[in-house]
């Protein structure tokens, strides 16, 4: 393209006959070409990057770390369905053929998964089991505990759990429903909580990540001042002169998501002991989770976005800056 | 080609750099610009190649009024300037090779085609056993070599030297003076700025010469050596 010169033949490769296919072809090869030119100038300055690349990848490495701790607590806490059963109390004085019929009609339910029918009978033998007041039980001369139908839901979430309990405690035979959900709530408004500070955390760090990758790639520019100012006086645009400084910024992305990957796998690995002795003490079925493939791919994302991110807005404010006072 | 219309040109400070610099440059013709430093022939440099614009006056090249460029369109237009600094202004830690080929590669070239053109330059300046050098092993006179093939390569219809002599001996400049009477010999437009009053004489070329900013000669140097 020639603006002064209309009739510059040879102007550009763009005057040359070369093929859609064969440009098109080019047009990657040069890109690639310049990703391995800053992946060149980064191992010619080791120190700089290694330093960048490792406040990356620890910065990086908290956020992923406590998204695991989020991940695993969920997991624990999804184990408790139990904790959403409902107790229904019978009316003293129902016969057996309403509770049964009530039973019927309860498991026919769209929103219960399982019901289970406790007797009188059955109650009193177990709380004579587990009470230690076996024989003073015997002394009673009728029994004081009613019929109890424990209750399953299928979506064990707190919200729908009470709205179930309502709706079963206006049976007619119901005496009352007993839902324990206080301590499931209060779970949940922990991990939320949890999660929570996990985004600001990530948030605060993300936005430090973004300053420091914004100066590192600031003061390359300002190393290669000179180098700058000749390609402009030979009539560089912007963009071509930012494309090696912004690689670089999606190197530095690259390597630092993998070295949070890498410090995280490590913790993991080392934690895996200590979390087992633990786990087994409790009779607990708990398997520490790691990244998943999606996961990884997404803190990899992350990152390169990040590193893109910082070395652009550090290219658009300084590259522009810098003029040429020659000849 | 080129034409200064009552240019001028001060700095902030009130210096005036130029004042009311009119002439014409045609297609195909070879000038030199002198005068003593700080007579503006820097200055009048940079306007053409906008890197500072006209406080008063219009730059034109092929009747484009330069002031009608705007920042984005800047290097297109130095795309089609070749220019030749004083201090070469070479990346020294790239080899002669890549010093060159730099504006082919702005420019999108690549491959052979690429690798031709540079040998090409590079030939016409006499350095193609340089090829792989780093700079800092040539000489003076062959760095300055170096940055006319570059100001060259991509065959610019007009060029500009800022002191191409300026460190060199006499033999070396009226080389680089060959150097570029060869390409004004095949239709480039040159502009070359120098205080080496007694090679413009000796050339015979047009000459413009800059006092305090001022054109005050345009035409063929009436010069006498200095007597001793």
């Amino acid at each position: 393209m020639s603006i002064l010169f209309s009739g510059r033949a040879s102007s550009g490769a763009s005057a040359h006959k070369i093929s859609l296919g064969r440009r098109f072809v080019m047009f990657w090869v040069n890109h690639v070409r310049q990703a391995l030119f800053s992946l060149g100038e980064l191992w010619r300055t080791p120190s700089a990057s290694i330093l960048t690349i490792g406040v990356l990848g620890v910065s990086l490495t908290l956020p992923a770390t406590l998204h695991l701790l989020v991940k695993n607590v969920q997991q624990v806490s999804d184990s408790f369905t139990q904790a959403a059963e409902i107790s229904l109390f019978i009316k003293d004085g129902t016969d057996d053929r309403q509770i049964n019929s009530l039973l019927k009609i309860l498991q026919a339910d769209n929103d219960i998964a399982r019901v289970t029918h406790i007797s009188k009978q059955q109650a009193l033998a177990e709380f004579a089991d587990v009470s230690g007041f076996g024989a003073a039980l015997t002394y009673l001369t009728d029994n004081p505990l009613p019929d109890v139908l424990l209750v399953l839901p299928k979506n064990t979430s707190a919200g729908s759990a009470r709205q179930l309990l309502d709706r079963l405690s206006k049976e007619r035979i119901v005496e009352f429903g007993k839902l324990d959900i206080d301590w499931l709530t209060r779970l949940d408004a922990i991990v939320s909580l949890l999660r929570q500070a996990v985004l600001v955390i990530a948030i605060l760090l993300l936005g430090a990540v973004l300053l420091i990758i914004g100066n590192t790639i600031r003061l390359s520019i300002m190393n290669k001042k000179d180098e700058i100012e000749v390609m402009k006086l030979v009539g560089a645009t912007d963009a071509f002169i930012q494309r090696p400084f912004l690689y670089s910024g999606v190197w530095f992305g690259v390597f630092g998501g993998l070295l949070a990957f890498l410090i995280v796998e490590a913790m993991l690995w080392w934690l895996q002991g200590a979390i087992g002795s633990v786990t087994s003490l409790y009779d607990s079925e708990f398997r520490l989770m790691a990244f998943s493939v999606t996961e990884f791919f997404s803190l990899m994302l992350l990152a390169v976005l990040l590193g893109l991110t910082g070395s652009y807005l550090s290219v658009r404010r300084h590259i522009s800056a810098i003029e040429p006072t020659g000849p | 080609m080129l034409e200064f219309d009552q240019v001028s040109k001060s700095y902030p400070g009130g210096f005036v750099a130029l004042d009311r610099v009119s002439f014409k440059l045609e297609k195909g013709e070879m000038a030199f610009l002198t005068g003593h430093s700080g007579a503006g022939k820097s200055t009048l440099l940079k306007l053409i190649s906008l890197i500072e614009r006209p406080s008063v006056g219009r730059v034109l090249i092929n009747d484009v009024d330069l002031s009608r460029i705007r920042r984005p369109h800047i290097p297109y237009v130095r795309r089609d300037i070749g220019i030749i600094f004083q201090n070469h202004r070479l990346l020294m830690n790239h080899t002669v090779f890549d010093n060159v080929a730099l504006p082919l590669v702005i420019e999108g070239f690549s491959g052979k085609d690429m690798v031709k053109r540079v040998h090409a330059a590079l030939d016409k300046v006499g350095l193609l056993d340089k090829v792989r050098c780093l700079p800092q092993t040539l000489s003076g006179g062959e760095q300055q070599r170096v940055g006319i093939a570059r100001a060259v390569v991509n065959k610019p219809p007009l060029l500009l030297a800022d002191e191409p002599t300026g460190n060199l001996d006499p033999d070396l400049s009226k080389d680089i003076m060959r150097v570029f009477e060869a390409f004004n010999q095949v239709g480039v437009s040159v502009l070359v700025a120098t205080h080496d009053l007694g090679l413009v004489a000796r050339m015979k070329y047009r000459t413009l010469t800059l006092k305090q900013g001022k054109m005050i000669n345009d035409g063929l140097l009436q010069y006498q050596e200095d007597p001793l």
